[in-house]
């Protein structure tokens, strides 16, 4: 296969691009009274608290620390409101990489003094740079709100979920061999994502 | 499996086919270097599915998350009638982690497009080399060419970038990185256009392979014939 060289534009999704534009929230300054931060806090609850909290307990194994570190996340969340940009994608990918960092950060704190018996065990998730983390999450779930909700559909299925095709079908309500077709035009959506548009694979 | 048949390719890099379905995979992929290929393409975009953990696609309130919220509520309540506690990040460090997110996404990019354009696109991190950068210049005379090879790390992996003179117009190059164990990996494959043959080809890509694994990066044709290589 050659691959052809095509004028290469790197095509973040628009919130990526102009991160800072079109904020979702305002910044905490545009927030200063009581009720303008509960409005957004429980908006930001109710649109993403049960990923959060699935995602802390997971993390954690505990559900106490995992609610506590979800409202550390929320709160957060209110404080660097301007960081929060629109695309429902990327403002989950911000609360659950801050919600990770939460965590990891506990365990680090944890481990540097002494055990104590009544310590619940905190399972830090896989380790890596913490920067390139935060990125590849939000970038990932920005990507992924770009493809088509059939494609992303399926990706969640057989990838999210562990599901087979047979089993995927049955759930989507659609035949086994439309899974595997929209699961390899999904993957290849997905890439034309990530890699911008504009890239164009001649064959 | 039919010759090609490509609908199968994305069920069976997620992992979702039947063994039996698996085996008619394999067979055809072993006698198949295009569908190879085009496999390798949609594995790695598991890797960055990885990046997303399967919580991510729950929706709505959480259960029994009354307390919660209100717990919340309160706080930012009593720390709302306080001035502004944190300022946003200056603008400038935003703009350097939007880089950043550039290069992840290159990872892709490398294997899909690239040449010159990718060159200009990586010239600014480039300008000021990631820690821990490797950075090697070769030449080969037998094909009389020189090639300047900066090789990042990244969080697992590692980001290369190589700048060449002395191709010809229309060739067709891949970049085939070797690690220690001696395993080699494709970071991508491009034609030499008529500019780039006269003033240097620019080209990165990326492999699942940390940079102190990285043993060498060689320059081949499409046809195996081997370019350049630099020694990391």
């Amino acid at each position: 296969m050659a691959t052809q060289v095509t004028e290469f534009r790197p095509r973040l999704s628009p919130a990526i691009a102009v991160a800072g534009e079109s904020p979702i929230v305002r910044t905490v300054g545009d927030y200063p009274g009581p009720e303008a931060a509960e409005t957004l806090i429980r908006s930001l609850y109710a649109e993403h608290g049960r990923s959060l909290l699935a995602y802390a307990t997971r993390l954690t194994g505990d559900r106490a620390a995992a609610e506590d570190v979800v409202q550390e996340t929320l709160v957060r969340a209110w404080k660097h409101a301007g960081d929060l940009t629109a695309g429902k994608g990327s403002v989950r990918g911000w609360l659950l990489t801050v919600a990770r960092n939460i965590v990891t950060d506990r365990a680090r704190a944890r481990a540097a003094r002494p055990a104590e018996v009544a310590d619940v065990e905190i399972r830090p998730p896989v380790e890596g740079d913490h920067s390139e983390s935060v990125v590849n999450t939000m970038i990932v779930m920005d990507a992924l709100d770009q493809v088509s909700p059939e494609h992303r559909e399926v990706l969640v299925q057989l990838y999210y979920r562990g599901r087979s095709v047979a089993e995927a079908a049955k759930e989507l309500g659609v035949p086994p061999g439309t899974v595997k077709s929209r699961s390899y035009y999904a993957l290849r959506a997905l890439r034309a994502v990530m890699a911008g548009t504009e890239a164009e694979v001649a064959r | 499996m039919t010759e090609h048949d490509r609908s199968q390719l994305g069920a069976y890099a997620l992992g979702a086919l039947e063994p039996d379905e698996v085996r008619e995979v394999d067979e055809h992929l072993a006698t198949c270097a295009e569908c190879r290929t085009e496999v390798a393409e949609l594995e790695e975009m598991k890797y960055f599915l990885g990046e997303v953990p399967p919580e991510a696609f729950l929706d709505g309130p959480p259960d029994g998350g009354e307390l919660l919220l209100q717990r919340t509520l309160r706080e930012v309540r009593q720390t709302a009638v306080e001035p502004a506690p944190v300022q946003a990040p200056p603008a400038r460090k935003r703009t350097r982690t939007w880089l950043l997110a550039a290069a992840a996404v290159l990872v892709v990019a490398g294997a899909l497009g690239g040449g010159v354009a990718i060159g200009r696109q990586t010239s600014e991190p480039a300008e000021v080399p990631v820690a821990g950068s490797k950075h090697v210049n070769s030449s080969d005379v037998a094909t009389g060419t020189t090639m300047a090879t900066t090789v990042e790390p990244r969080a697992g992996w590692s980001w290369v970038m190589v700048q060449i003179t002395g191709l010809k117009a229309g060739a067709e190059c891949q970049m085939v990185v070797t690690d220690k164990s001696g395993k080699t990996w494709i970071a991508g494959s491009w034609v030499v256009s008529a500019k780039a043959a006269q003033e240097g080809s620019k080209f990165g890509g990326g492999v699942l392979v940390p940079l102190n694994q990285v043993r060498s990066v060689e320059i081949r044709t499409l046809q195996g014939e081997h370019v350049v290589t630099a020694k990391i």
